[in-house]
Formats: structure tokens, sequence, C-alpha cells
């Protein structure tokens, strides 16, 4: 069974995406334009941030309540969020709502009002989301070690910094969003309940006249790297550490995503396993693959309580390097399934596979089908995973430690 | 869509929605077991025990346990509430014998004591983990503010004194007591195969041995309590507030949630315009926990620490002012169509209807398609939602607080 995909491209650089699914009622979209932090200017670390949310008091003709009342008056599930290099609108409703949400959705990002007066709320709400991290530590230490991995700017945390915050200024934010929210580079994505050429013809009507803009795009400078300890008086020691994987598109991708649930895609695997069952050192052990559109990561996470710190950090540092003495043919067989199954049952929700379009055409400029993944998935064999691993092996590790006292790393010198 | 149920001797309870073009199917032991079930001595054992069930069987061990799962590529969890503990899995519908060959065998696990004396260090670092987390603290502490000396006050965790001292012993006890078939529901959703459903059951729990479970569902007395709690590591003020609300077996449930999405939903409601939309707080929000013989509405507040006292205000006039006039035609109109649409949409994957069709069964002994929900909430009126308002007093509610400042 093959999906109905379409792709347009219209002219001046905004793609268009649909999948027809069959069964569903709802039809989900997913927006994106090229406004992520990585463009927040450097001296207005949190832009972007800022930027979304005001952005949303107040579009075109309706003030910030009649915005709200409209979308929700149209059971629309709304979400937007700020990432490294897009900032991201979702919305999922019945499929006969999605033409007028789409209509909303198009004066938000075109004709927001950007009043002074919720310029100074819109910006102490990101200053209180930035300063909630103190209390969210796992989160924290997630979000800095990101920002530490990746080439400067590029995994940058969206919140910014105070400084860049108190920096901003409304007539500045002005000219971010005239500048960024462009069509050169963002796409729609519609999965579910669609009608393929009622939607071409709705956003041309919406976005054809969108002006082009070019920013230019950030200049990676090398990332901060290397070892952090933030003292906090806390419970438990938060652990990440990360080190380089195959970017979406390479040709060890797929052998990456499998080596990702040998080593952590359910109880079965080597962290849990190793970690937490046998040994009950931690809760919370997990590694993930992350992606941009260059340089991608393994970000690995643990919690532990402060006597089993050092134990936790060389188990779990142990695995990670264990993973490339190789792989068995059963961890492989698992893997496969495990990815299988999430893909199909990925494929029964119209946001997930709306999200999935946009990603998609994001990292790759074409679409992939069930089949093409499944097929992928397949035919990764324990040597492909062994070659993965030696051309991305388990060192140089970026690491970032909260917790009471800093954890000893000796065993990265090993 | 078909819903279909069976009964075995022992009392094991089986129900299904059955969907058979759903890509899916999901599948899940409710257990109507929880925190406010255990001995104060016993705190933490519901979950404890909600651990110890993956951790192996007369004939699978831990190890053996996790890897059938994942070979299932099933999307599976566990989780323990005040009133119920629910196993449940997701697979392709060809896994689905597996599955409950997996499901039906660690219903009834082992209880190694080396498995238990492992698993405690691990549930030792799940109570760390909570607490670097100031909301879940504050839950915590509002729940048992509002409900203690009633055993829903009860912590579901427990603390690490009780689970440290916990035995071994104790945890079989409380199995024993509280796991009989009487007192489980299996529950099916999606592509399920009904009659292999029922026929695995047979097969395996036919065994077990029923007892009598009890539980006291008379409702705590309303409590209007007020506590500060200081902690100069927490860097942002956190709120709660509790008060009475409509039971799940009660008839106005479907007017408290519409109430709760109207004062304190996270988009365009009464909480939202007065603190999140100026920003005095960063997070504002009122929930309806629908509980076994009494509910309560929970409201929670986040803001800094000089903008607390009057986010604590505000809110409280909220809560106070709904009593007026209840909610508007625009407004009760929105709600039916937020909880409506975020309903469907959770809906279009089984594992979005698993616990839904649990708990119709589990608290009120029967199905409602979703389609039938949708209507009898677009029925409720703006008077019906006014009454139970102010039959249940949202103005008059237990507050506690837990941050930096030393008052409020």
């Amino acid at each position: 069974m093959s999906e109905r995909f379409f792709v347009r491209e219209m002219a001046h650089g905004m793609t268009l995406l649909g999948q027809q699914m069959d069964q569903v009622s709802s039809a989900a979209m997913t927006l994106v334009v090229p406004a992520g932090c990585a463009h927040d200017p450097p001296d207005m670390a949190g832009a972007g941030s800022i930027a979304c949310e005001w952005c949303l008091r107040g579009a075109g003709e309706r003030t910030t309540r009649q915005l709200n009342d409209a979308l929700d008056a149209l059971g629309c599930q709304h979400h937007e969020s700020v990432r490294s290099e897009q900032v991201v609108f979702s919305a999922a409703q019945l499929g006969r709502n999605l033409a007028a949400v789409l209509e909303i959705v198009a004066d938000i990002l075109r004709r927001p009002r950007l009043e002074e007066e919720t310029f100074g709320p819109s910006r102490a709400l990101v200053e209180q989301d930035l300063a909630s991290l103190e209390d969210e530590p796992a989160r924290k230490c997630s979000l800095l070690l990101r920002e530490r991995f990746y080439p400067s700017p590029l995994g940058r945390c969206a919140y910014g910094t105070p400084e860049g915050l108190a920096a901003a200024t409304p007539q500045r934010l002005r000219e971010h969003v005239a500048e960024h929210f462009t069509p050169a580079g963002s796409i729609l994505a519609v999965a579910g309940n669609l009608d393929w050429p009622a939607l071409g013809d709705l956003a041309d009507r919406l976005f054809g006249d969108w002006p082009i803009r070019r920013p230019a795009a950030p200049v990676p400078q090398p990332p901060a790297a290397g070892v952090t300890h933030l003292p906090k008086d806390s419970a438990q020691v938060h652990i990440g550490l990360a080190h380089a994987a195959a970017p979406i598109g390479h040709e060890h991708y797929y052998a990456a995503r499998v080596a990702e649930m040998v080593l952590s895609g359910g109880a079965a695997a080597r962290l849990h396993t190793e970690v937490r069952e046998k040994r009950g050192l931690v809760y919370h052990v997990a590694s993930h693959y992350h992606s941009l559109k260059r340089h991608a990561g393994m970000f690995t996470y643990a919690g532990t309580r402060p006597d089993l710190a050092r134990q936790t950090f060389e188990m779990t540092v142990a695995e990670i390097r264990r993973l490339g003495e190789g792989v068995t043919d059963e961890e492989i067989v698992r893997a496969r399934t495990q990815l299988k199954a999430a893909l199909v049952m990925q494929g029964e929700s119209t946001s997930a596979r709306a999200n999935a379009l946009a990603s998609d055409f994001y990292h790759l400029g074409r679409l992939r089908g069930l089949d093409e993944l499944s097929g992928a998935v397949d035919s990764v064999t324990a040597e492909d995973v062994l070659d993965c691993l030696r051309a991305f092996p388990a060192q140089d590790f970026t690491v970032l430690v909260i917790g009471p006292e800093s954890v000893d790393m000796g065993v990265l010198e090993a | 869509m078909q819903f279909t149920h069976r009964k075995l001797d022992n009392g094991l309870t089986i129900v299904a929605e059955v969907r058979p073009t759903a890509a899916s199917m999901a599948a899940g032991f409710f257990v109507r077991s929880g925190s406010r079930d255990e001995p104060p001595e016993l705190a933490g054992v519901s979950h404890f025990l909600e651990h110890m069930t993956f951790k192996g069987t007369a004939r699978r061990t831990a190890l053996d346990v996790n890897r059938e799962f994942d070979e299932l590529g099933a999307n599976y969890n566990a989780f323990t509430s005040e009133e119920n503990t629910v196993y449940y899995g997701a697979v392709l519908p060809e896994f689905q014998d597996r599955l409950m060959d997996l499901l039906c065998d660690i219903l009834r696990p082992s209880l190694r004591q080396e498995d238990f004396d492992v698993e405690k260090g691990v549930i030792l670092d799940e109570i760390a983990r909570y607490e670097d987390m100031p909301r879940y603290r504050l839950y915590e502490l509002l729940m048992g503010e509002y409900f203690l000396p009633h055993s829903l006050g009860h912590s579901v965790l427990g603390t690490a004194e009780s689970v440290g001292a916990m035995r071994r012993d104790q945890m079989q006890a409380y199995f024993s007591r509280r796991y009989s078939p009487g007192n489980v529901t299996l529950v099916g959703v999606g592509n399920v195969d009904f009659d292999a459903l029922v026929g695995k059951a047979a097969e395996q729990c036919s065994g077990w041995q029923p007892c009598d479970v009890t539980r006291d569902t008379s409702p705590p007395p309303p409590a209007a309590r007020r506590k500060v709690h200081t902690d100069p590591n927490v860097a942002r003020e956190q709120i709660g507030l509790a008060s009475p609300a409509p039971s799940s077996q009660g008839d106005e449930r479907y007017a408290a949630t519409l109430a709760a999405t109207v004062l304190g939903d996270v988009t365009g409601s009464r909480l939202f315009y007065a603190l999140v939309d100026p920003a005095l707080a960063d997070e504002a929000s009122v929930v309806y926990d629908a509980l076994d013989g009494s509910g309560v509405f929970l409201t929670f507040i986040s803001a800094g620490p000089e903008q607390a006292s009057e986010a604590l205000r505000i809110a409280r006039r909220e809560l106070a002012g709904f009593l007026d006039d209840g909610p508007t035609d625009a407004e009760l109109l929105a709600a039916k169509n937020k909880i409506a649409s975020g309903a469907t949409l959770k809906g279009e994957v089984p594992m979005g209807r698993l616990t839904a069709v649990g708990y119709d069964w589990v608290y009120r002994g029967e199905y409602v398609p979703l389609a039938d929900q949708i209507e009898a909430l677009f029925a409720v009126t703006r008077q019906e939602v006014l009454e139970m308002a102010r039959r249940y007093d949202l103005s008059s509610a237990t507050v506690v607080a837990l941050g930096p400042l030393e008052q409020l």
C-alpha cells in the first residue's frame, strides 16, 4: 500500500505538501518558516521566541481575543514552537475547518499587528520561560547540552539570554519578523482529510503574493563543546552527553537509527538493561538521535542520585562505547521491528504525518513513503551499523552536568 | 465500530471497542487500585508494585519481559494514580496474541527478593527526580493539604522512608488483596480480534483467585486550608488551589469539564486572559479531576515571586466571579468545540481511546461511543454549568504555595 502524496513548489520558494489519508475526519497542518533561533541577531538572542509570541497577539482584522476565539470556535488544536532553523506552526482540526484555520494562520504570519502595548508582555513571557528552566534541571540540561554540542548558534536555546531579551525593542522585532517570515524556504504540509486542488487554490490566494526576502544564513562557528558543570543544590545529578552522528540524508543515516534502537530503543536496549535494570542506578537513562540540516548527534541523558553519579556516568559511557564493538543479529531484527511498528502507528496520526512531511522535504527535498522507509530499515545489516559507528565513533563527547558536585570525567580519557 | 464485552467466571471483565480498519490495536489491564487504597505505612506500594510487575514471572525473567515487548515493536508502559494502576501496550494487529500472552503473564508477577532490592533503588531515584520538579512537589502538597486525612491525599510515589522500609512480603500481601480478577478490567481498542482476546484471557487468567476487594468511596469533607511552603531553591512561586467537584459517577461531570475549560484552559480561558496574556503568570490552568465517589477542581499558577500574590488574588477573583453568571454563550461554545475536537483527534488512534473506554467501564460500568459523548457535551446548557459551579463553590478553596516566598 503506498500513500497518496502531493508536492508543489510555488514560484517564490514556498513548498506545498499533501498526504491524503482515508478513514480520518481530521486534517493537520504543519507550516514552517525559516525564522528559527539560529537566525536571532547575535545581540538579541531570544528574538525568535518573542516574535512567535507577539505574532499571536492580534493579526489582520482581529485582536488577540478575536484571534483566540476564532481558532477555538474552529476546534483548532494549535501549537507554536521555535526550533533551531525554523519556527513551526502546527494545527490540527476537522478537515472541513482547515481552510478557515489557514486563513487565520496566513494573517498571523503575514499581517501580525505587533502593537507597542503587546510587546512588553510577549517579552516578559519569554523571560519567565527562561527563568522557569531553573526549576526544570533535567530539561535545562538537555537544552544547554544541545547549545554546546552544535556549531554555534545552530543549537542555541530558543529562549535566548536575559541580555538578549532585554536588548529587544518593538522596532527591531518588527524588522526581524519582516526579514525572516518569508516564503523562500517555507513549507506548508497537510495530512488527512484533504482536498489537494482546493488547498492549492487557497495557498495561491493566501501566500501567492508573499514578498520574498533572503536573509543571510547564520555562519556556524565551532561548537563550545567540552565538559561543563553547573552547580545546583538538586536531589539528582543530571548528566547529559552528546557525540556526532550521521545527518538525515547521509549514507549511514538508517544504520544510525538502528544503532539508536539497539542502544536505547526500549527496555531491552543496552542502556536501560545495563544501567537501570541490572544495577538499579537510575530511573531514567536514554539516548536519542537528533539532526539539523548538516549536523546530527546522539544525545544521552541520565539522572541519578549524587552518590551514584560517578558509577552511572562510567556505566553510561561504557555502554555507548561498547556499541562500537558490534551488534547482534537478534538486536538488529528487534530494532527493525520497533522502527517499522513505530512508522505504521505514526501513519495513523494526521499531525505526526504532517510533521513528517515537512521534515522530509526540509532535509531531503522529497517525501519518503512507508515502503521506502521499511525497505531502508530492513536493509541495514550488523556490518552497516559497525561501519556507521566507525565513521561516527563514541568519542569527543560534549558533557553537561547539573548537580551539587561535578562528576569525575576520568573515564573519558580512557 | 462495535462494542463487546464478556466476563469470566472468576470476575475478570473484558471489554473492547473494535474498529477492524484501524492499523493497530491497543490493550490494557485496568486494576482498580492506587495510593488511596494503601495503609499509610505502605505509602508507595501500588507504584512500586507496578514496577515489580515488569520484573518477571514464573516463566519469564525481567530481561525476557523487556525483550519480548521490544520484539513486538510495542508502544507500551504502565502508570499508577490515586485510584488506578494501568498496564497497556499498542501493537500491530498480527502481534495481538503475543502481546496478550505477555500482559496476562506479568499481571501475576513473581516478586523475587533480588529484583525487589534492585528495583527499590530505581524507585528511590524516581522519588529524587520528582523532588527536582517543583511543579510536581506542589501537586503532592496540594492534594495532601486538601484531602488528608482522607486517603486521596496519599502520595503516589511514597517517600524515601516508606519505600526504603518496605518489605517484599508486605507487597505480596497487598497484591493478593487488590489484584483480584473482580477488581480488574481488560480493555481492547482498535483492530482487535475479540474472540482471540477472550480466549487468551480465559486460558491464562482463569486461574486468578478472586477475593473481596473494598474501597471506601465516601467523599472527604470540603476544606479551605492555607499553607505556604518556603524553599529558596525554587526559583518561581508555584501556587495551587483545590476545591470540591462532581464525582466520576455524577451527572454533572460534563458541566464540570466545561467549567474547567472556560476557566482555565491553556488558550482563551478566563485565567489565560487575566494572568498569562498580561504576563502576570507564565502558566495558569484549571483541571477537573473526576475521582471515585468524589472529585476536585485543581488550579495551578506559576509566577515570579514579585507577582505571585497579585496573581493569586486575581485567580481567586476569577473563580469567585464565575459564580455570578457562569460562562457566556460564546465561551461555552468554544469550550465544547475545543473538547470535542481534542477528543476526536485523539480518538483517531486506538491508543488514544484506551483510557477513555477503560475509565468509562471502571467508573460507571458503561460504554459510550465518542459521538454520543460529544452530543451529550453539546447538550449541556449555560444554566447547568452555572448551577454546578454554585453547588461546588469554586471560591472556597484550599490554597498551597511552594517557592521562595515566606508568605502570600
